[in-house]
């Protein structure tokens, strides 16, 4: 490259050179019927051209040259360096100096026209870096896009980025092996708060130049800008996140301490009663007592399950542990521990045992039953029915469980599954408000929907189940004929 | 009282060892207690008792490995305790050698049945295993093979009957899924829990008065079955 760059400047002179001594054969052969100062105003013209493509120096030579070649050719006497007239003096100084002043301007001019391109071309690709960098808030993309335009406008053999921070990464443009020498550049990545990584540049042919160790400092301000602005913006959405979810935990505690605490009260009044001698040892009120305490304990744990289920889905640990399981068999143990709370209710149950098998964890749907279960034994009246249906809907199960209970406004029907929510007064019905939410993050958990409508003559909560496992579709089991 | 039966509660919580004391001593039984695992089992090779009561939530080891140890050198019976949802823990514990479990919070029936059944076991273990099996109103005669409802006999196949009859010589007991798949179907079919589902419905049919609300097979959610018998 060197060895080339000098080939084309040696060029340029003989080109000067060239042109100098060509013009002079012309003028020479029309020597005789043009005026001694016609030829020294023409020889300008060459003058200026050869400064303005080649540049200063090549100016500077042609101008002594022609000099040179205007004293020898065309001052009398001809072919000697000698001058007679003083007019001639005159002329061939006023020459000279009109010869590299010229040159000087056009130079001069010349050098500034390559700087304000070399500028433009600067503050064209820092419009380019600017704008490509302009949104983004993904510091690999914003790596990525910083690399890839230091690689284009330094042209080197490999670009690599070291961003620091909490994830530290590299980024390598073209996407090759590191070269194993020290890079040629390294430029850090400045921040108002401290250094957020550097980029390396390995250059060795032609060698990195000042204005583009000067573009590549531009370059990594405006990486660095991006950068904090990329941080700035993440740290901006996990306050945001932190704040919701901090609203949510007090509403979560209110909600929480308020349950835990009808219970706990119960629990308190009835052993502290039973502790002190106010209750003597035949009244009928002991064992009303005790039964309340042992009523209210289990109703503290179930509380206590709920919670954990609810921060199990929410922090997307609760994974179904799937079985082919048959459905009347959940129902129906579902339903049997739940005997004693169902006595004021009618229960419907309409589960075809020839159903296929579904892909559920028994566990979890049990609490699926269990919930949308009481939560129709909660808001339905006494004595009313509630339904359990299901059906084959395609490739998935249709599950129903219907109440003769009030409906829910329909701008109500989706919320009613989000967490804490309640149509009524929190003070009216007991519950965390968990319990649909709950519902839901398991029937999604299992590829199901769930939804809850308005029927006429009550609310039917309804959700789906696939029933393929994997893509696999229920076994079939040969019926056993065998006898003993 | 120095023949009482001993039991031996690991468990780290101070409260649950103090109520299992009090109410397992007001019952007669010998009582000593350890709150870590490596003491529990130390206290399990010196004290030699008869119940083992473990919780697997232990400070300093899981309480599976606790099972596993003591299952190293001892058959006596291993009531593990644990919370809710932790069936998979349950599991492991009750595969891998403990003979029951019990959820925290529990009731003082629960933990006496418990106990009861695995005193009964452990002296089963030692040859007087009992070969006829009562129920409510089913008759269950291991040796001879006969299942009957009152009088009359009822009719099982093959495969009913070797479930019927593992659950009922464990009865109390908790099995879980891959120990029936494999007593009664074999290892390979281990994974297959819709077989047990099935057969358990077609025996539930043919047992109980309600197959919807059982009574004498019980479902243990997520872990396996329970047949309960007569005491």
């Amino acid at each position: 490259m060197r060895i080339s760059s000098l080939l084309s400047r040696f060029g340029q002179y003989f080109l000067s050179i060239g042109m100098v001594a060509s013009i002079t054969v012309i003028f020479f052969t029309l020597r005789d019927g043009l005026d001694t100062t016609l030829i020294a105003l023409l020889y300008l013209i060459p003058l200026g051209l050869i400064t303005a493509f080649w540049g200063l120096a090549p100016g500077i030579l042609s101008a002594l040259l022609t000099f040179l070649a205007f004293n020898y050719f065309f001052i009398p006497p001809y072919y000697t360096l000698a001058v007679h007239r003083p007019t001639d003096v005159v002329i061939l100084v006023v020459f000279l100096v009109v010869a590299v002043v010229i040159s000087q301007l056009v130079g001069r001019m010349q050098f500034g026209l390559v700087a304000a391109n070399a500028r433009e071309r600067e503050a064209t690709q820092l419009y380019e870096l600017s704008t490509a960098l302009a949104g983004l808030h993904n510091e690999d993309a914003i790596a990525e896009i910083l690399a890839k335009q230091v690689q284009e406008v330094s042209q080197g053999e490999a670009v690599e980025l070291n961003i620091l921070g909490t994830q530290p990464f590299i980024f390598r443009s073209p996407d090759v092996l590191r070269p194993t020498r020290t890079p040629e550049l390294t430029v850090p990545i400045q921040a108002a708060r401290g250094i957020l990584g550097e980029i390396l540049l390995w250059k060795s042919e032609p060698a990195v130049t000042s204005g583009e160790r000067r573009l590549l400092q531009t370059f990594a301000s405006q990486g660095a800008l991006a950068l904090e602005r990329a941080r700035l913006a993440q740290a901006e959405s996990r306050a945001r996140v932190l704040e919701e979810s901090d609203h949510l935990k007090s509403i979560l505690l209110s909600s929480v301490s308020h349950e835990l605490r009808t219970p706990l009260s119960t629990i308190k009044a009835a052993s502290s009663s039973l502790r002190s001698n106010e209750v003597s040892w035949d009244s009928p009120a002991r064992p009303e007592l005790i039964a309340a305490i042992d009523d209210e304990a289990d109703h503290l744990n179930m509380l206590v399950g709920n919670l954990l289920d609810m921060s199990r889905i929410e922090s997307g640990a609760l994974k179904p542990k799937r079985e082919w399981n048959i459905l009347s068999e959940i129902v129906g143990s579902v339903l049997a521990r739940m005997r004693h709370s169902t006595d004021e209710h009618k229960l419907e149950v309409d589960v075809p045992e020839s159903l296929p098998f579904v892909p559920v964890d028994y566990v979890q749907m049990e609490q699926v039953f269990t919930n949308l279960v009481s939560n129709s034994l909660k808001y339905a009246p006494a004595k009313t029915v509630i339904h359990i249906r299901a059906n084959l809907e395609g490739d998935a199960i249709r599950v129903q469980v219907r109440n003769q209970g009030p409906q829910v406004p329909s701008e109500h029907l989706e919320r009613i599954f989000d967490k804490f929510y309640r149509i009524t007064a929190a003070d009216r019905v007991t519950g965390t408000g968990l319990g649909l939410s709950i519902c839901k993050g398991i029937i999604e958990a299992h590829g199901g929907r769930i939804w809850a409508e308005n029927l006429s003559d009550g609310l039917g909560f309804n959700f789906t189940l696939p029933l393929t496992w994997d893509g696999a579709p229920p076994p079939q089991l040969p019926v056993d004929m065998e006898t003993e | 009282m120095s023949n009482a039966p001993h039991i031996l509660v690991i468990d780290d919580e101070p409260q649950i060892q103090r109520a299992i004391r009090t109410i397992l001593t007001e019952k007669g039984f010998r009582v000593t207690t350890a709150s870590r695992g490596e003491e529990g089992l130390t206290l399990a090779a010196t004290n030699q008792p008869d119940i083992v009561i473990l919780d697997l939530g232990l400070p300093d080891m899981d309480g599976v490995q606790v099972c596993e140890r003591l299952r190293e050198w001892t058959q006596c019976p291993i009531i593990i305790l644990s919370v809710r949802d932790s069936e998979r823990d349950k599991v492991a514990a009750l595969d891998k050698g403990a003979d029951d479990y019990l959820t925290k919070p529990f009731g003082i029936e629960e933990l006496l049945a418990r106990v009861r059944v695995a005193l009964r076991h452990s002296t089963s273990r030692q040859g007087t295993q009992s070969k006829i099996v009562k129920a409510g109103t089913l008759t269950i005669d291991l040796a001879w093979h006969i299942v009957k409802r009152g009088d009359e006999e009822i009719k099982l196949t093959g495969t009913e009957y070797k479930l019927l009859s593992y659950l009922a010589s464990n009865h109390g007991r908790v099995l879980t899924h891959q120990s029936i798949l494999t007593q009664v179907w074999g290892p390979a079919d281990a994974n297959h829990t819709e077989y047990l589902r099935v057969y358990m419905r077609q025996l539930r049919k043919k047992l109980e008065v309600d197959p919807e609300r059982p009574q004498y097979i019980l479902t243990e959610a997520g872990i396996g079955y329970r047949f309960i018998a007569d005491e």
